[in-house]
């Protein structure tokens, strides 16, 4: 069995390439896609933090399921939030000829 | 006498009538003031024979029961109110109930005769007096307020309801002394009047609300029975009276508030009959009188009272003897006796006092209003001017002399008796110097009003006076019978043969008392006041005073009579010195303390922390998700530090 702390190595080298992608690009749909990268690694997280414990726990039958539970409510989340997301950015380029978040600033003092 | 509240409210119904409908109406609906007034007139004589007739039997009615003999003692009190506040559940301990209604008692009932009938002769003068002006309907409106208010103020059977209806006469005496608020000297006369007088009605409000504190009651009754029983403690029944007395002294123009009412002199001349001379000048009076439990609790109060009224007195006596316009001879005169009056009620005259009050009332009503028809005929006002007016108004010099002689103290007339009841009082109950102060004030008073019943009525008539004419009958037949009562009021004072038992047998304080008369001290004052009269005669007829040769020899103490003692100027310096400079130091502290710290302090604060913490809202995502990965970043690194 994979150790843990590889899923964890990986998830959170995954969330940091995600939180990177945020904070520098400038493309809002580009952005979006790290934050699905963001909420990926959690999943990834969740999911072998939750595999571990139910072999832990009752050694060969898997029991402890709030981990796949949470994951699959994110992904859930993630789609609303991705429509939700992408028809803002439609409506910012209809009205604006364009995604680049650094033009967007009306909302300022 | 259920009814007795009818009798101001005919009269405060009629008011808003003039104003509103008064243009409409013949005579500029003149007529409803009149007849809502007589209605009160009509309904006093009910209300006397329904309280002569009334015993303590009758529903409302009681005597004071005496705590240490258990026997009934002072004058049938019969009292109907009813509520008209509520905050609270009944039995509840803090609730507060408050009560309005009337109270009838000999006070009450002879005063309703005074402002009834007063007020009434007033109004019926009027109609001749005021005729042509252009504000005819305003006036009445104003009197038939004043009436209304002036009667509230008699009815009163609580101190809150008296406090109200006080406000209303000095609101009714302001608008009438400005009445002709064309002239400036109105104007600033009226506003005098309004000022001078507030600042004692702040004293009379605080000791109403002292009252409230200790009692628990507006109720006259229950603040009485409060000192009766000895609840309150000395000093307390000391300071309610005294801060009662200051509201008194405001309105019955005592020293040193007297100021405003020679100023009062404004306003027409039938206002200063009914408001300035006869009726709402006595409310300080009355006022003394009705709370006289309160004042006879403390010995020294009354003798505030007392020094007070002797002060007032002799003070303004002397002004009327060089004051020389013939109405502020008379505003004077007016001063001097409430004085008089405050001074017995101070030597427990209190029989005196009412019986004075009632008596100068109608003598001095009667002078105004004779004084009234020379301004009328005449448009003159200064007494140096006037001479031999009897020659073309017999009518008004044979009435103005009957007002100067019962009021100067010539016996059988009625200021003579009622003097003397004052004398009588001062002579049992305060010292010789008491006396002999209050015998000069009579001797002075005769002395002002010789004169100022010789100086324009005898001697050789003025050429330019020859056009004038007689007084009107709608104004000859008030002064007539305002004579009638100048004359013959004083017989009330006697125990005549048969039930009727002296004025001192209805209007007492504590027992009934008959009438009495010391032979000496009688003696005096009528040899006083016939001399009195001579010498006015030799004076200002036989032509031995001369203003001029007057004002050229005055010495400096006559300079300074002249000048009202500088007592205006006083108040002028004290307004100057004191109050502005306070007021500005007041203002000072307004806007720079309370405006620019306390409130735009805050304000301006809030502002620029506002303007310098804005800078933050770049409206640029990235540094929002900058600002979050750092601050959560923060929080993890100092949870971590805190855990291990």
């Amino acid at each position: 069995m994979v150790p843990l702390v590889y899923f964890q190595i990986l998830s959170a080298a995954l969330f940091v390439i995600g939180l990177y992608g945020v904070l520098a690009r400038r493309s809002a749909v580009l952005i979006v896609m790290s934050i699905e990268l963001m909420l990926n690694a959690v999943n990834i997280n969740l999911i072998a933090a939750a595999a571990h414990l139910g072999y832990r726990s009752v050694g060969e039958v898997f029991v402890h399921f709030d981990g796949q539970i949470i994951a699959i409510f994110i992904i859930t989340v993630a789609a609303a939030e991705v429509g939700l997301a992408l028809a803002i950015i439609l409506r910012m380029y209809r009205n604006r000829a364009t995604v680049n978040v650094d033009e967007i600033d009306l909302m300022r003092w | 006498m259920t009814w007795a509240w009818l009798i101001p409210v005919l009269s405060f119904a009629a008011a808003p009538l003039i104003v509103v409908a008064g243009r409409f109406l013949p005579g500029k609906g003149a007529f409803l003031a009149i007849l809502a007034i007589a209605a009160g007139f009509g309904l006093f004589w009910l209300t006397l024979f329904g309280f002569l007739d009334a015993t303590t039997a009758t529903d409302g009615c009681a005597r004071v029961v005496s705590a240490e003999t258990g026997k009934e003692s002072g004058p049938l009190t019969c009292q109907y109110e009813t509520t008209w506040f509520y905050a609270g559940l009944p039995g509840l301990e803090d609730s507060v109930e408050l009560t309005w209604g009337v109270l009838v008692d000999p006070v009450t009932v002879v005063m309703l005769g005074l402002v009834t009938f007063v007020a009434l002769m007033v109004q019926i003068y009027s109609l001749g007096y005021m005729h042509g002006d252009p504000r005819f309907g305003w006036y009445y409106a104003v009197h038939a307020l004043f009436a209304a208010s002036m009667l509230t103020l008699v009815l009163a059977d609580n101190f809150l309801l008296l406090y109200v209806s006080w406000e209303l006469v000095g609101a009714c005496s302001y608008l009438l002394i400005g009445f002709w608020h064309e002239r400036p000297a109105a104007r600033e006369a009226a506003k005098k009047a309004f000022v001078v007088t507030r600042i004692g009605d702040v004293g009379m409000l605080v000791g109403i609300l002292l009252l409230w504190r200790e009692v628990g009651s507006f109720e006259m009754s229950a603040a009485f029975e409060a000192v009766r029983s000895g609840a309150m403690g000395e000093g307390t029944v000391t300071a309610a009276a005294l801060l009662l007395f200051l509201g008194a002294m405001g309105k019955s123009a005592q020293f040193p508030f007297h100021v405003w009412l020679p100023d009062a002199m404004e306003g027409p001349t039938p206002v200063s009959a009914l408001i300035h001379a006869a009726t709402m000048v006595v409310a300080g009076v009355y006022l003394v009188a009705r709370a006289f439990p309160i004042f006879e609790a403390s010995g020294s109060a009354l003798l505030v009272v007392a020094v007070i009224g002797l002060v007032t007195a002799l003070m303004s006596s002397t002004i009327a003897l060089v004051s020389t316009d013939l109405k502020r001879i008379l505003a004077y005169s007016t001063i001097s006796h409430l004085g008089l009056m405050m001074l017995s009620l101070g030597a427990f005259g209190y029989t005196a006092a009412v019986f004075h009050l009632l008596a100068h009332g109608f003598a001095k009503a009667l002078l105004f209003l004779g004084a009234g028809s020379v301004l009328h005929s005449t448009e003159e006002q200064d007494v140096r001017n006037m001479g031999g007016l009897r020659r073309v108004m017999p009518l008004t010099a044979v009435v103005f002399s009957i007002g100067a002689l019962s009021l100067g103290g010539i016996p059988i007339l009625s200021g003579f008796w009622s003097k003397d009841e004052i004398l009588l009082a001062v002579s049992e109950h305060r010292n010789v110097v008491f006396l002999v102060l209050t015998l000069l004030t009579a001797f002075l008073s005769a002395l002002y009003m010789a004169r100022a019943m010789f100086a324009p009525f005898f001697g050789p008539l003025r050429p330019e006076l020859e056009h004038t004419h007689d007084a009107p009958p709608s104004m000859a037949v008030p002064m007539a019978l305002l004579a009638v009562l100048a004359v013959g009021f004083g017989f009330l004072a006697f125990n005549w043969p048969g039930e009727y038992v002296g004025f001192g047998g209805f209007v007492f304080n504590d027992k009934p008392h008959g009438f009495e008369f010391l032979i000496w001290l009688g003696a005096i004052s009528i040899v006083m006041a016939v001399v009195a009269f001579i010498i006015g005669y030799v004076l200002y007829v036989r032509g031995a005073y001369s203003a001029q040769r007057e004002r050229t020899s005055a010495s400096s103490l006559a300079r300074i009579v002249e000048r009202k003692y500088y007592i205006d100027e006083v108040y002028q310096w004290t307004i100057d010195r004191v109050v502005l400079i306070f007021a500005n130091f007041i203002g000072l502290f307004d806007r720079a303390v309370v405006n620019d710290l306390a409130v735009n302090g805050p304000a301006d604060t809030v502002r620029h922390l506002g303007i310098a913490l804005r800078v933050h809202v770049t409206g640029h995502v990235y540094s929002y998700a900058l600002g979050m990965v750092a601050g959560t970043l923060i929080v993890a690194i100092v949870w971590w530090v805190v855990a291990t």
